[in-house]
């Protein structure tokens, strides 16, 4: 059976999946961000909390789907089978990158124009929001746009915990051999990447420009 | 699911017309094994007794991956001997409606087939014991009433073969709150111990159903075929070796269900490492 076919005769389950893919890297995505930005700006007035934190995240970073699945099952509130777990993963993975440039960004800035600011009495929030976060926006979008795009690929690993989302027809594609079937999951899943990344390479560039 | 429509011819085919090409990678023997762990060790096990019967090498792929990928693997030669189940070779390979005659589904899979271990591995339809004893289940037809209420989750190969979630379903007229929840197979246990799910579909001589709380129904309708494990090997390797298929059957009828339950539980449950229990099993058991 083509591709094309396949999709024909399940357009309702590979719409069903694929908006569920896109929930879940929304989701995750967006807890991401809501976690990362402050962690990230956080880490830029307590030096001292650097290492630990960036370390953390790297190793967490690094724990393979399938065991962290292993250790969530069992846990309350943000454990069991289904959305929640899966989702709970997603941010586990997405953190690093957003948490580590948010820090590099504002870690960036050169140390004059903060001076400049203060010396015009601003205070430290002001600082932050007028002065710190606009100049490494850059910076922070293009973690943000790695999270993003690696949040697509790897929400596939979803359909291991009954999440739903692109990956079970790659589970199911690969426990009974079927090559239509893993590309049906694989394909719109890297042009929802593609997409992803297009855009925040838009946003990013635009951003660029005004900076200018 | 289109992929195993024509699988018995190409079986039979592949069997024949590889012959020829056995040769070209010299004469190692793979032996492969499914993603479970008795699979595994009835892997390690074969390799262990080809190697002292045979002196030949012997490399492991284990943990390949489900029926399908090991069915594959080894028409396209690229390992020489897994471990199959007779009834999963008769429905899901050979894509016969299951069938419940011991025999019958022996004989018809015979010709690719070494003799049979000598236990059963079933599909056990597992829940908790707690659960059991509540509501006073046995068999799976008690599950039918307070399926409504329950949860079930299987992984992605239950739910697709021709013996497995559908029919099974049919065939009990169970009707659980949701569709089922499809999620990898080697989570499903954990998920039913922590009470995340209510009904799973495991390996009757898993190990972990007596170690976690847990109890297989009977299947009182006889829905499931008999799946007896047996060696399967490529045809041109036993042509070219012949002491091969003398040492597997060696092994035929040693292993009852009891016992293949029990050298599970030191996997799954003690955590040994499979070539020492399959070592020892060997030396214990075939002087």
């Amino acid at each position: 059976m083509s591709l094309f076919q396949f999709y024909a005769h399940n357009s309702r389950e590979a719409l069903t999946l694929i908006g569920q893919h896109l929930y879940l890297v929304a989701v995750s995505t967006g807890i991401a961000l809501a976690v990362g930005v402050p962690g990230g700006v956080l880490l830029t007035r307590r030096p001292a909390w650097r290492g630990p934190v960036l370390g953390l995240a790297n190793v967490l970073q690094t724990i393979p789907s399938l065991a962290l699945f292993g250790f969530l099952i069992p846990l309350p509130f943000i454990g069991g089978i289904g959305a929640r777990t899966a989702i709970v993963a997603l941010v586990v993975y997405a953190l690093l990158p957003i948490v580590r440039n948010t820090y590099t960004g504002i870690a960036g800035v050169d140390p004059a124009v903060r001076e400049a600011g203060r010396g015009m009495g601003m205070t430290d929030g002001q600082l932050l929001a007028m002065v710190e976060l606009p100049l490494a926006a850059g910076v922070i979008l293009a973690g943000i746009r790695v999270a993003t795009v690696v949040s697509v690929g790897t929400a596939t690993i979803a359909g291991a915990i009954g999440a739903g989302g692109l990956g079970v027809y790659i589970f199911r594609g690969a426990d009974m051999v079927n090559n239509t079937l893993i590309l049906a999951g694989a394909l719109p899943a890297a042009l929802m990447a593609l997409a992803a990344d297009g855009l925040l390479g838009l946003a990013e560039r635009k951003l660029a420009w005004r900076a200018r | 699911m289109a992929g195993a429509v024509t699988g018995g011819r190409r079986l039979a085919l592949a069997c024949g017309a590889l012959l020829a090409v056995g040769c070209a990678r010299g004469d190692r023997v793979v032996v492969g094994a499914k993603n479970f762990t008795e699979s595994d060790l009835l892997a390690e096990l074969v390799a262990q007794q080809i190697e002292r019967r045979t002196g030949l090498p012997v490399e492991r792929r284990l943990h390949l991956g489900g029926t399908f990928v090991c069915h594959r693997a080894i028409i396209a030669g690229k390992i020489d001997v897994y471990v199959e189940y007779t009834g999963t070779a008769f429905t899901a390979i050979l894509n016969h409606a299951p069938l419940a005659d011991r025999d019958g589904v022996y004989r018809a899979v015979a010709a690719e087939y070494a003799e049979r271990f000598g236990f059963d591995n079933t599909f056990a339809i597992v829940v908790r014991r707690r659960d059991a004893e509540r509501y006073g289940l046995r068999r799976i037809s008690d599950v039918a009433p307070v399926a409504p209420r329950w949860k079930a989750a299987f992984g992605y190969e239950f739910l697709e073969r021709a013996d497995g979630f559908a029919g099974l379903a049919r065939a009990y007229g169970l009707r659980f709150a949701a569709p089922p929840t499809a999620m990898a197979l080697g989570l499903t246990y954990r998920a039913l111990a922590d009470g995340k799910a209510d009904l799973i579909a495991g390996n009757s001589t898993d190990g972990l159903i007596q170690a976690l709380g847990l109890v297989a129904l009977e299947d009182d309708r006889h829905y499931f075929p008999p799946y007896e494990a047996a060696p399967v090997a490529r045809a041109d390797l036993l042509g070219r070796h012949p002491q091969i298929a003398r040492a597997l059957d060696e092994l035929a009828g040693k292993i009852s269900e009891d016992a293949m339950r029990r050298l599970n539980a030191l996997a799954d449950v003690e955590h040994q490492d499979i070539a020492a229990i399959a070592r020892e099993w060997i030396a214990r058991s075939l002087p």
